[in-house]
């Protein structure tokens, strides 16, 4: 189903909440989102699934998000079916993040200074914790998937659409449900399928992989002269991180980033706590 | 960091000897003492200063005759006919434990492990879930568990193998691992394969330096190796001078053990018969740590006066004592395992054309690969 469509949906639930619908949003792979004021006067994500996405991946996902009470993970106000034409659409209303997405933010030539990355690499580890705690796994952390509140610092992370999404049969079939764009910011377990690898330490990896190119503007493997798709096969084989970067962040002082992003989960911090403590002694 | 005593057949006597203080704990086991057995050792020696009671259930083998094993209240009783990899089943079994581990009082337990067919990464993961299940079983804060892990030498020196186990088993909540390697190698034979021991050194460091404590089970002189890659502990017992962990020992009558008496050399490394002890004690190579031990001299003296005589009851506390001795001193930075073992080395070459040992297998060559794995060994 196209944008409109959904639009009309959006439309037809604000106004039978008393929501004032401002506009469209952005379109995902499973739902659109749009901003919408509810009667209070504060503003409102609403995102409406596509129909006959009340699967068991949207139940996850809207799980997970109910389960999540952390000032760095989007709220989830409630949730509600609506039966439109014979189909069900799943509909949402998340507290709106006018800050805009880190996708936006690195558009520029700019890199975010050692202290920007600092702070915002504890918040969202803070976050991480949260939901490693809760049994969770993210699975998707990535600059689309990081958004600020309106002070334009606090980051929060959204979309918890592959949360715990452990069921990907193969290589493949994981990319394509990913789309295009998002293995760049895998780990080797989740890129190769190795479950029994995958913890809280995946989210890890791609917020290493993130921080790094917001303070470095370099992915952690790769080369010069490599695309993308050379990347993500390198860190399938689990040939890095190369030396440009390790040189880049030690001369930095963020060698935590380096131990972020070790090839396998071992190699990381095994524990958010050791992770903070990292970040907060960096400098000190 | 220190020593831990493997209870092993009629052992706890061993426990009670001054000259064996130096052991921060000890193993219980279910096999060689029935429950009462056991909850007798606890009321003596729980009390002892800063001496830990660990309790390994001991189901590496559950269909195995061991023993008094059967007789325990946790032991299941359907473990020939159930489903293993049933999360009811172990759901049971750990409750049985937990219950059993609360009657005996001050003791941490160790989660069961199986030996497994293959070992896989649901293996692993099955073993951290155990932990994971016995944990939250067991509240009591005078009651800690410890994360079993039973690791094959051989598989281990399959490229990355370390890697992957260690990012398996670091994704337990309990940071503390009980390390049980399972090997091949025969008993009275030393562990001579510098890529299993390079496996299990970098399997350990990793795991280390994620923060976990590592007791290494079932050692013996290769404690050197395990300490040098950074276990916090390591435990022994009087038949593990001889014998290593394999899973033939489980087809074995229960407190068998070499019944030739073997004594300890630091100077070579080397467990020595009769005859070699004598050759060697006259070429004056028994080592400084041989000197100190009170159980050296009682073998010497008693050999003296009265040549042929038995002597294994304290060739076992002789090695012994060096074991808790040598963890102390490398504890204390007062041992260096590389320089030790290439000193070792040098021996065994010095007295190559002027020291015949009796047994021709006991030749020191086993420290070559002990010292590639030191140097090699670094994941």
């Amino acid at each position: 189903m196209s944008g409109p469509q959904l639009e009309e949906i959006a439309k037809s639930f604000c106004k039978s909440e008393k929501f004032e619908y401002i506009e469209f949003v952005g379109r995902g792979a499973f739902k659109e989102s749009f901003k919408a004021r509810h009667s209070d006067g504060s503003l409102i994500a609403v995102k409406v699934f596509r129909g006959g996405v009340t699967n068991a991946r949207s139940d996850r996902e809207i799980d997970a998000l109910r389960r999540c009470s952390h000032p760095q993970i989007a709220r989830l106000g409630f949730v509600k079916s609506l039966n439109v034409g014979g189909a069900t659409y799943l509909v949402t209303c998340e507290e709106y993040l006018s800050g805009g997405t880190l996708t936006r933010r690195l558009d520029g030539p700019g890199v975010l200074s050692v202290d920007e990355t600092r702070s915002m690499a504890i918040a969202l580890v803070d976050a991480l914790s949260h939901i490693a705690a809760l049994g969770l796994v993210h699975r998707d952390i990535k600059p689309d998937n990081i958004m600020f509140r309106e002070d334009g610092r606090t980051p929060v992370i959204v979309d918890f659409g592959l949360v715990r999404d452990l069921s990907a049969e193969s290589l493949t079939q994981t990319w394509l449900l990913r789309g295009p764009g998002t293995p760049f910011f895998a780990p080797p377990e989740q890129l190769l399928n190795e479950k029994a690898l995958i913890d809280w330490r995946a989210d890890q990896f791609s917020l290493g992989v993130v921080l790094s190119i917001a303070s470095t503007k370099m992915h952690p493997y790769q080369e010069a002269g490599d695309d993308d798709s050379a990347t993500v096969e390198r860190v399938a084989r689990r040939t890095g991180p190369t030396d440009g970067f390790r040189m880049s962040v030690r001369s930095l002082k963020m060698e935590v980033l380096e131990k972020m992003v070790g090839p396998w989960p071992i190699q990381r911090f095994r524990t958010p706590r050791q992770l903070v403590a990292a970040w907060a002694s960096m400098g000190a | 960091m220190g020593a831990y005593h493997q209870m092993g057949h009629d052992s706890e006597n061993l426990l009670r000897e001054p000259a064996l203080a130096g052991y921060r704990g000890a193993i219980l086991s279910p096999v060689n003492y029935s429950l009462s057995d056991v909850h007798a050792q606890v009321e003596e020696f729980a009390s002892r200063p800063d001496f830990e009671l660990i309790f390994d259930p001991q189901l590496y083998v559950p269909t195995s005759e061991r023993g008094c094993l059967r007789q325990w209240p946790y032991f299941p009783a359907d473990v020939d006919t159930a489903d293993l990899h049933s999360e009811q089943w172990w759901g049971a079994l750990l409750d049985d434990l937990s219950k059993t581990a609360s009657e005996l009082g001050q003791v941490n337990v160790c989660s069961p492990a199986i030996l497994p067919k293959s070992y896989s990464d649901e293996y692993f993961l099955s073993l951290v879930r155990a932990g994971e299940m016995l944990r939250e079983r067991l509240r009591s804060p005078s009651l800690r568990v410890i994360q079993t892990v039973v690791a094959s030498l051989a598989e281990l020196t399959v490229e990355g193998s370390a890697m992957r186990i260690a990012s398996i088993l670091s994704q337990s909540g309990i940071d503390r691992i009980y390390l049980v390697l399972v090997g091949s190698t025969e008993p009275r034979r030393e562990l001579a394969d510098a890529e299993e021991l390079k496996g299990a050194m970098s399997l350990i460091r990793l795991l280390a330096s994620s923060g976990m404590q590592i007791l290494v089970g079932y050692s013996s002189s290769d404690m050197l190796l395990w300490r040098h890659a950074g276990a916090t502990d390591c435990a022994s017992g009087k038949f593990f001078n001889l014998r290593r962990f394999l899973k033939s020992r489980f087809e074995e009558p229960a407190g068998g053990g070499g019944q030739l008496p073997y004594w300890f050399e630091e100077t070579l490394i080397a467990f020595l018969r009769e005859s070699d002890l004598i050759r060697v004690q006259k070429a004056s190579l028994l080592s400084d740590s041989s000197t100190r031990n009170p159980y050296c001299s009682e073998i010497l003296v008693t050999q003296a006066a009265m040549p042929g005589s038995t002597w294994l009851a304290k060739a076992w506390r002789q090695y012994l004592w060096w074991f808790a001795d040598a963890e102390a001193r490398i504890s204390a930075g007062e041992v260096i395992v590389p320089a030790l073992l290439k000193e070792a080395e040098q021996v065994w070459t010095n007295i190559e054309d002027t020291i015949l040992m009796e047994e021709p297998r006991n030749d020191g060559k086993w420290l070559r690969a002990w010292r590639r794995a030191c140097i090699e060994f670094t994941p």
